[in-house]
Formats: C-alpha cells, sequence, structure tokens
C-alpha cells in the first residue's frame, strides 16, 4: 500500500463519475428506484439521491467527501442531491478537458499533471468567484421574470393559491410518485394551516414544524396510504407504564419531570456510611435508609396530589417503588419520554419541567384536555391535547400520522414530509443577498419590477426595486430544465459581452464554462428522447425576448393582482402555453441558486486536494495475524 | 514541453483522424468504466481508497474481501487496438511515425543555416506534403521517403518532385509505406506461427491463430491498397 498518493485530475473525474452513473439511474421523471435489501430480509425501494448515496460502501475519501457534501446540501434544501451529483461531474469533465487541452495557461509546472491540476484549482477559484458575485443578478434578471411567485401570506386548507399547490405536488410527485403526490399535498396543507400563527410570517411556523417534526408525527406500518391523516393535539411514543383510569374527570392536571422521582443515591462503586449521630440506635442498616427513600417517594406524591396532579411525564426510567406510589395514588406515569417530545409537551402547555423533585410550584403544572391511549397499527402510544393552546399560542396543535404497508415506506413518506418543509423554507429566502449593492447599481440595469405601476420612470424604478429585494421570496419556475436552459443563455451572453468589453483571449470566460456544464442537467431530463430536449430548449428560448425593454412590457400587459394570492403568469403571453407549463410541475428558483452555489464549493474544495494520505489503524486487537484483512485504512487526510 | 509553451501553440493542429479515435475510445472507455464501476457499487461493492498498479482505476472491494479491478478484468484493454500486431490501422499509424522520426534527424544535419520555417515544414507529416510549400522549396531536394527507406526508383521520383507539380505524390509516397507494413506483417506472421507450433495450451493456440488471421488480412489489404 503506498502511503502517500498523488492526486490527478483524473482519479477525481473517476470518482465522481462512478456516483453519477448510479444517480443517473433515478434521475428525471423517467428514472428508476434503487431497491434496497439488508441481511435481515428487509426490502425497500427508494429514489432519493441522498439515501442512494449514503447507502454504498465508500472508502475512497473523495466519494466521502462528495456523499457527505450532498448529504448536507440535502438537509438544508431538502431536494436536489442527484442533480448536485450531475452538475458536479459535468462541470469536472468540462474543466479537465479545458486543463488538458491548454495546461501551461497560468504558470509552468515541472510535469504535465501538476499544471493540468494547477489549472483545473484556478478554474474551479474563478468560477466560484463568479457565482458569488455575479450569478445572483443574472439570475435576478433573466431568469426571474419568467417564473412566478409562491405566496403563504394567506395560507389555508382552502387556498386556491395554485402556484404553491403545485410546487407542492412537484415535489411529492418526484419523491413518492404519482400515486399519492395529490394526497400527501392535501395533508401537508392542512397541517401547516393548523400550525399556522395567525398575523406571523409563514416561514416562522414552517421552521417550527421543520425543528419539531419529529415528535410531531407517528409512522405506522401495515396500514394502506390512505389512513394517514391529522390529529389533534400530540402523540407521546410511548405507553403508560401505570393503569389508567378510565374514567377521568376533566381538565387534568400533568407535570415533567427531568430526573428521578426516588433520589438515587447509591451508585454502584459508592461507599455509604451510616450513621444517626454518635448513638447506636436500633434504626441503623440499609433497610433504614431505603425505608426513608420511599417516603421521600411518598410525600412528593402526596404534594403532587395536593396540587391534582394526575398525570406524570418523565424523560428517565423510574423505579419500581416510583411505580407502585404513583399505581397506589391513581397516577398516570409515562416514562422515558424522549427529548423532542419534553421540548415540544413544554413549548405548547407553557410549563418548565421539574428537575428538583421536592420543589413543586404552579408553574410547572400543565393543563390538559385529555390525556388517554392510542392504539396506533401494532403499538399503543400516549395522546393527550392541552387546554386553552389555541387563546395561548393562537394554533391548533395536531400530529401528523403517517401510515405504510412497510416501514421502509412509511420512513420514505416522513422523510418526504420533513425535505418538504425544508424545501419550503429554501425557496422563501431572497435570491439577492444584498440590498446595498443593488441601490448602486440600479441606474445600469433594466427595471424587471413585477408591479406594473412602476415601470415608467427610473426613479420609480429604482425605489421599487429596493422594495422588490425584500419582498423577492418565494419565487418558482417551471420545472423540466427551465431554469439551466434560461441561466445557460443568460450565461452565454454574459460571456460574450465579457470578451467583447475585456480582450483577454487567453483567459477562458468561466461564465461559459458554467454555461456549458449547466445544459447536462436537461439533457438526462430528456435522455430518452433527444426530440423533446431541443422541443423544451426551443420553447424556453422563445420566452427569452430580443430587446430588453420588450420583457418590461410583458409585465405590464399580463400582470395581474399578486396580493390576493391569484395566479399570475408574468411572461407568458399566450394562455395555453401557461397551462402547458404548470403541467411540467414547479420548482423554486432559490433552492436551485443554492445548488449551483453548492455545487461550485464542492467542485473548488475537490480540486484544492493534491494528496491523499492514508492511515491504517488496527480495530480489532485480538488477531493480529494478517494486517490487511483486519485494518481499515481511516479516512485520507487532505493536505494542500 | 513547458519550456517552448510559445512555438507548441503556433504548432498545434487539429487531431487527426487516427488521435481522434484514441481519444474517442479512452472516452467511451472511460465511461464504460464508471458505467461498471456503479453496477458494482449498488451491488454492494466497497470502492477502495487505492488504485489499480497496473491502470490506475480505482479498486473495488466485494463482501469477500477481494479486491476488483473493472478495466483490467473485465473490459479489454485498449492498448489491443494500438498493438500494429492486430490492427492494420495502427500498423499503418505506426508507419508513419516512424517516417516522421526519421525525417526530422535526416533534415536537420542537410539544412543547417536553412531558415527554421523550413524545418518546421519537414516535420510536417508525411501524407500531407501540400502543406509545405514554404519548405519545399528549402528540403525537397532531400525528400525523406527515400532518405529512409531508400529503394531506388523512389529516388528518381523525388528528384523529379519540384518538377512535377505536388497534385499526385501520393503513388509514390504510398508504396514504401505499404512495403514497410507488409514487412511488419509478414514479421509478425512468422513469429506467430512458430510460437504456434511450440504452444502447449488451448487458449494460447486460439489467441494465434486469431493473430495469423488478422495479419492475412491485413496483408490482403494491403495488396488491395498497393494495386
Amino acid at each position: 500500500m503506498v502511503p502517500l498518493e498523488q492526486l490527478h485530475l483524473s482519479h477525481v473525474l473517476q470518482a465522481v463519475s462512478a456516483l453519477e452513473s448510479i444517480v443517473l439511474r433515478s434521475f428525471g421523471p423517467e428514472g428508476g428506484q434503487v431497491l434496497f435489501t439488508r441481511d435481515t430480509g428487509q426490502v425497500m425501494v427508494s429514489r432519493s439521491g441522498k439515501r442512494i448515496l449514503t447507502a454504498l460502501h465508500l472508502d475512497h475519501p473523495l466519494a466521502r467527501m462528495v456523499v457527505r457534501c450532498v448529504w448536507k446540501h440535502s438537509t438544508i434544501t431538502g431536494d436536489g442531491s442527484k442533480t448536485f451529483v450531475l452538475l458536479l461531474a459535468s462541470l469536472l469533465r468540462i474543466i479537465h478537458a479545458t486543463a488538458t487541452k491548454d495546461p501551461h495557461m497560468f504558470q509552468p509546472h515541472n510535469s504535465t499533471e501538476a499544471s493540468e491540476a494547477a489549472t483545473a484549482r484556478h478554474l474551479a477559484d474563478r468560477l466560484l468567484e463568479f457565482a458569488l458575485t455575479e450569478l445572483d443578478e443574472l439570475i435576478v434578471l433573466n431568469v426571474l421574470p419568467h417564473g412566478f411567485r409562491v405566496s403563504l401570506e394567506n395560507f389555508t386548507a382552502e387556498t386556491h393559491d395554485l402556484s404553491c399547490q403545485t410546487l407542492l405536488v412537484s415535489f411529492f410527485r418526484t419523491r413518492l410518485g404519482y400515486a399519492y403526490c395529490d394526497f400527501f399535498r392535501n395533508l401537508f396543507c392542512e397541517l401547516l394551516s393548523h400550525w399556522k400563527v395567525k398575523d406571523d410570517r409563514p416561514s416562522f411556523s414552517i421552521q417550527f414544524l421543520n425543528n419539531s417534526f419529529l415528535a410531531l408525527h407517528t409512522q405506522v406500518s401495515g396500514v394502506p396510504v390512505s389512513c394517514s391523516r391529522l390529529i389533534e393535539g400530540q402523540v407521546i411514543h410511548r405507553d403508560f407504564a401505570t393503569p389508567c383510569p378510565q374514567v377521568r374527570k376533566q381538565p387534568l392536571k400533568a407535570v415533567v419531570f427531568n430526573g428521578y422521582l426516588q433520589p438515587k443515591l447509591l451508585t454502584t462503586g459508592d461507599v455509604l456510611e451510616l450513621r444517626c449521630g454518635d448513638k447506636v440506635t436500633e434504626d441503623r442498616g440499609i433497610v433504614h435508609f431505603s425505608s426513608w427513600t420511599e417516603k421521600s417517594v411518598e410525600s412528593i406524591i402526596a404534594t403532587l396530589q395536593s396540587f391534582g396532579v394526575s398525570v406524570l411525564l418523565c424523560a428517565l426510567k423510574q423505579s419500581s417503588a416510583v411505580l407502585a406510589a404513583a399505581t397506589q395514588a391513581g397516577m398516570c406515569l409515562v416514562e422515558c419520554v424522549s427529548e423532542e417530545e419534553i421540548s415540544l409537551f413544554t413549548q405548547l402547555s407553557g410549563v418548565t419541567p421539574i428537575s428538583d423533585c421536592r420543589r413543586i410550584h404552579p408553574e410547572h403544572i400543565a393543563t390538559l384536555t385529555f390525556c388517554k391511549p392510542l392504539l396506533l397499527g401494532a403499538h399503543r402510544y400516549v395522546h393527550l391535547d392541552f387546554h386553552d393552546c389555541e387563546e395561548r399560542l393562537k394554533v391548533k396543535p395536531c400530529s401528523l400520522v403517517i401510515c405504510a404497508p412497510s416501514e421502509g415506506q412509511a420512513d420514505q413518506h416522513a422523510c418526504a414530509f420533513q425535505d418538504a418543509f425544508r424545501m419550503l423554507l429554501t425557496a422563501l429566502e431572497p435570491v439577492r443577498k444584498t440590498q446595498t449593492a443593488l441601490e448602486e447599481t440600479i441606474p445600469s440595469k433594466k427595471c424587471t419590477s413585477l408591479h406594473a405601476d412602476n415601470i415608467s420612470n427610473g426613479t420609480a424604478c429604482r425605489v421599487h426595486l429596493h422594495q422588490k429585494c425584500v419582498t423577492e421570496t418565494g419565487c418558482v419556475i417551471s420545472a423540466g430544465g427551465t431554469f439551466e436552459f434560461l441561466l445557460h443563455h443568460a450565461l452565454h451572453q454574459y460571456g460574450h459581452s465579457c470578451s467583447v468589453s475585456v480582450n483577454t483571449s487567453a483567459v477562458v470566460p468561466v461564465s461559459q464554462l458554467l454555461a456549458k456544464a449547466l445544459l447536462s442537467v436537461p439533457r438526462q431530463i430528456y435522455s430518452r428522447n433527444l426530440k423533446h430536449f431541443l422541443q423544451a430548449q426551443t420553447r424556453v428560448v422563445a420566452l427569452i425576448p430580443k430587446q430588453p425593454h420588450a420583457l418590461s412590457a410583458n409585465f405590464i400587459h399580463t400582470e395581474g393582482p399578486l396580493g390576493d394570492g391569484k395566479l399570475s403568469l408574468c411572461s407568458c403571453k399566450n394562455g395555453n402555453m401557461s397551462l402547458k407549463l404548470l403541467d411540467l410541475g414547479l420548482e423554486s428558483v432559490s433552492c436551485k441558486y443554492q445548488l449551483v452555489l453548492a455545487v461550485l464549493q464542492c467542485l473548488t474544495n475537490l480540486l484544492r486536494i493534491n494528496m491523499v494520505l492514508q492511515t491504517h489503524a488496527v480495530l480489532h486487537t485480538e488477531s493480529h495475524d494478517s494486517l490487511n484483512a483486519h485494518s481499515e485504512s481511516s479516512e485520507g487526510e487532505d493536505e494542500d | 514541453m513547458a519550456l517552448n509553451g510559445d512555438e507548441e501553440d503556433f504548432e498545434w493542429e487539429p487531431p487527426t483522424e487516427a488521435e481522434m479515435k484514441v481519444i474517442q475510445a479512452r472516452r467511451e472507455r472511460q465511461d464504460k468504466i464508471s458505467k461498471l464501476m456503479g453496477d458494482y457499487l449498488l451491488k454492494g461493492y466497497k470502492m477502495l481508497g487505492d488504485c489499480c498498479e497496473a491502470c490506475g482505476t480505482i479498486l473495488l472491494q466485494d463482501r469477500q474481501q477481494k479486491n476488483y479491478c473493472v478495466s483490467c478484468q473485465e473490459l479489454d484493454s485498449d492498448i489491443d487496438k494500438d498493438n500494429p500486431a492486430l490492427n492494420p490501422q495502427a500498423a499503418l499509424s505506426q508507419v508513419r511515425e516512424r517516417q516522421l522520426a526519421a525525417q526530422v534527424p535526416a533534415a536537420a544535419p542537410e539544412l543547417n543555416g536553412g531558415p527554421t520555417s523550413s524545418q518546421a515544414g519537414v516535420s510536417v507529416p508525411q501524407p500531407r506534403p501540400e502543406h509545405c510549400e514554404g519548405a519545399a522549396a528549402g528540403g525537397r531536394a532531400l525528400l525523406p521517403p527515400p532518405v529512409v527507406a531508400s529503394p531506388p526508383p523512389t529516388a528518381s521520383t523525388t528528384t523529379l518532385a519540384p518538377i512535377r507539380p505536388p497534385v499526385c505524390p501520393q503513388n509514390s509516397t504510398l508504396r514504401p509505406v505499404l512495403e514497410e507494413a507488409e514487412e511488419a506483417v509478414l514479421t509478425k506472421l512468422r513469429w506467430a506461427t512458430a510460437q504456434l507450433q511450440s504452444s502447449a495450451s488451448l487458449e494460447a493456440s486460439i489467441q494465434l491463430c486469431s493473430l495469423i488471421s488478422s495479419c492475412a488480412n491485413s496483408l490482403r489489404n494491403l495488396k488491395e491498397l498497393s494495386q
């Protein structure tokens, strides 16, 4: 084994191409699914790029790095892992081709490979710099006008905001297939409408749902998918540890314990010295000590009874003495409640958990409407609801029950739900980051305001563009490669204008490289039929006007009121064409922009690696017979 | 190569057909390797951090801890394509390359004091002598193929070359190329026959027979070309 390995561009390309060939099989609307089997016999089918890539056995440090980048990206945006790998591979290929064609572009090196690597690194750095500075402007000017805004302001279950519904449907379709996308879209919208805090930003509730999703959903296997529903209140994924009496007067009072009710004063290895002063009494010994601790439990239960508490939620496992005392007092006890569920409970009920059992105050006591066992699938859970939550917090708390025939599928549906939250959050982020830079450059740029009444003069334009920046969120565009075609065209134009103005023929304009790489995505979407690719390209390019003034003219004619949530297609003149675009589904522009940035950052990191140092660590100390059989190379360290 | 970078820029030419074929074959091979690696990864093989010593492809490891190189053990190596013994095309291109290599040292001592452009012109590949207009004036008196392979009839044709318009120099230049190719193929044929007589294994005999048949094909093609 060579301890030191010089990394060549071809190695990087080979590793990423292998990942790309895996991901390509499930890419696009006609992509297939991957069947996962475990040695235990469990089977799962999935199309999710993140799941496929994380399931592979990879020891190659570069491949692991790429998968890690994909995972991180997917955790933030919820989508686009396959597109990530595709774009990365095509960018690497183009950079490789450019570097090998003209390796000593920048400085002479001793070997061809070193100069190729240096050229590639330089190109990647320039690409990233370009993306961080110029790309958002290009997107705002050239891509956003062809899309429309998704607004979640007036979000209700009965909302007619078609664009948001379509966005969700296309997302669920890519994840879960055609069968259940509508059903899940409705379920999602219902959940969102229940949890939406009135008069507050929708992203706040979506963020809350994303953070507490683990506690908010229950997976049930062995039941048909259509049984998925919302139930009011919260579900605690544990069963009662003490028998729960049937008849209860309402409302109930509950407390949450963070620690042990019976103080665990003794642990293994401790030595307890028992003394009662200096006198020798008959009451010495461990029996006396344990009866003393039991008396303390009884006193705690008595205190709780005096407050009228009948439900105890504990984070830790309680001793049998506590369980017996609770049963005797007629209290329901739930133990080993997870941290997320306790956190959600405390947020919704407004109480704090008790850490010191001897001090129980009224602010620790929560009021519940009901607390009863709930049978879901093969498990029994605790179902409770909060008293006056709607007045206090202005939300109607509800929990999601996700049903599926198998465990793997239920997990898949739950992941799709959570990723939908993340996707919406990213979609609501603005594309353009800085507003101050915009104000300086406005007079030179053409006006692309979405509001009809401000197109006339430049000053109004400037003011309104500033305002537009603030509200420029939630932009979506039709799926099927539209974003890539538009951006490709824009980058091409930009590259031409750059090379005209700056006469550096030796320098390759990086915008052209990016433009070429972007086309690989729609090419793969339509890989089964090249004719469709050409048709899609023609259709999208036809939308791009020849002169910039025509674009603003479009706005005046076709712009409809956006405030009341009605759908308005800003740049489509033909009504038929607009419907056709909706058929393809929608995707968020902000997600795509984040994707491009993430890919370029991953690319830069990949190409900065010069050498891989392999260190071997012997993991199993009992058998040293053969180092090769039992040693595993740990992840190679990167050294610049 | 890094030292005379400027000169290389001026001398860069579009790759010839043979080179294009090699580039295309290499690209296809890389695509095939990626696809095969993807297949194996999905089957549960592990991608290691090491590369194969022979071909530099990333190694895979199966469940039984056995290492596996996709290109060495599955794909045919692409050097077979470039092996002149097995491929008549490669034979032709090898012959041309050899002549090219012989041209430069032959031209160098005789063109002392000549302009550097003529030197550049002489190194132009043989089948396209129409490109070396400028060089022809300086270098035509010593046109390479007769210098290298020099069968006497071709020497006379080269002395006539400045007089004859450079319309059909192909016939004169092609014959020595073909003869050399024939010689190479015949040598390989003889060698393969000798190996076949002494070979003991079935696989080797089959491969040698296929070698002989491809040599015969090459000879037939060469004979057709010369007619």
